[in-house]
């Protein structure tokens, strides 16, 4: 190989890694935005969570006990009760603050920020 | 919630099926002990309060079940239920089964002073003593007595 097809080798190789960056960029900013909440130790983590609007969140249940996430007016959403690793989501889409609790035990309460 | 609407003595916050199995599980045990102490019926009023104290706890297991039922309609929408929930169920179930046969094992022999009490009646009462002993075991991890502080 001469030092002519070297860098032609060097700059094709430059531009398919930016390009791969730029799609794996692209990619992940067209995918869902998400996050969780962590159910332990009859707890929210994190008990505050401030997401954007648009924002899926998603409930895991890592207690040995099953719990519930609601709504405190009961209607927004309402999982039914969540065995050890499941899970249950809700699409935040308006702004506004929404407080939750755990139905079986209501002393297990968080609160979703939505900006 | 109203303080007369039903679902505020059924679901957690106020859960009465919560306070009402202390019932039957202060009086089943307390039956057992004093059948134990009775001496085969040497001590006859010993055997007395063991069998009222039977017949009591098995009755008020009829509001518990039935609270709990309702509790578990109400609350999660009667949902197919799994899990820890499930073996609570099932538990809760077999031993106010066994509560109400050994009660009725005692009914049948007060009724009938010619038959004695059956030795038979000894593996029921322990394995009725044991459920209800696991059942209200995993009734208190449900009911969040481990809740952190």
């Amino acid at each position: 190989m001469n030092g002519k097809t070297a860098l032609r080798a060097l700059a094709l190789s430059l531009v398919l890694a930016l390009g791969a960056g730029a799609g794996s960029l692209l990619l992940g900013a067209g995918a869902a935005a998400g996050a969780e909440v962590k159910i332990d130790n009859f707890s929210f983590t994190p008990a505050k969570l401030e997401i954007a609007a648009g924002t899926t969140v998603t409930w895991v249940n890592r207690d040995d006990i099953p719990h519930t996430v609601v709504s405190n007016d009961h209607v927004l959403f309402k999982s039914k009760a969540l065995d050890t690793d499941e899970k249950f989501s809700f699409s935040f889409t308006k702004a506004g603050k929404y407080p939750y609790f755990c139905s079986l035990h209501p002393k297990m309460t968080g609160e979703v920020i939505v900006r | 919630m109203h303080p007369f609407d039903p679902r505020a003595a059924l679901l957690a916050k106020h859960a009465q099926h919560v306070v009402l199995i202390h019932f039957p599980i202060a009086l089943y045990l307390t039956a057992v002990a004093f059948d134990a102490v009775s001496g085969r019926g040497r001590r006859p009023a010993l055997a007395a309060a063991a069998y009222w104290n039977l017949a009591v706890a098995a009755v008020s297991t009829l509001p518990v079940v039935a609270t709990g039922l309702l509790a578990w309609q109400l609350q999660l929408a009667g949902q197919r239920l799994k899990g820890v929930l499930l073996q609570h169920l099932v538990l809760g179930l077999a031993a106010s089964a066994l509560v109400w046969t050994v009660f009725w094992i005692h009914r049948r022999a007060r009724r009938t002073p010619e038959r004695p009490l059956p030795v038979y009646r000894w593996p029921l009462e322990l394995a009725a003593a044991a459920l209800v002993a696991l059942t209200g075991h995993l009734g208190g991890f449900l009911s969040g007595v481990n809740l952190p502080q």
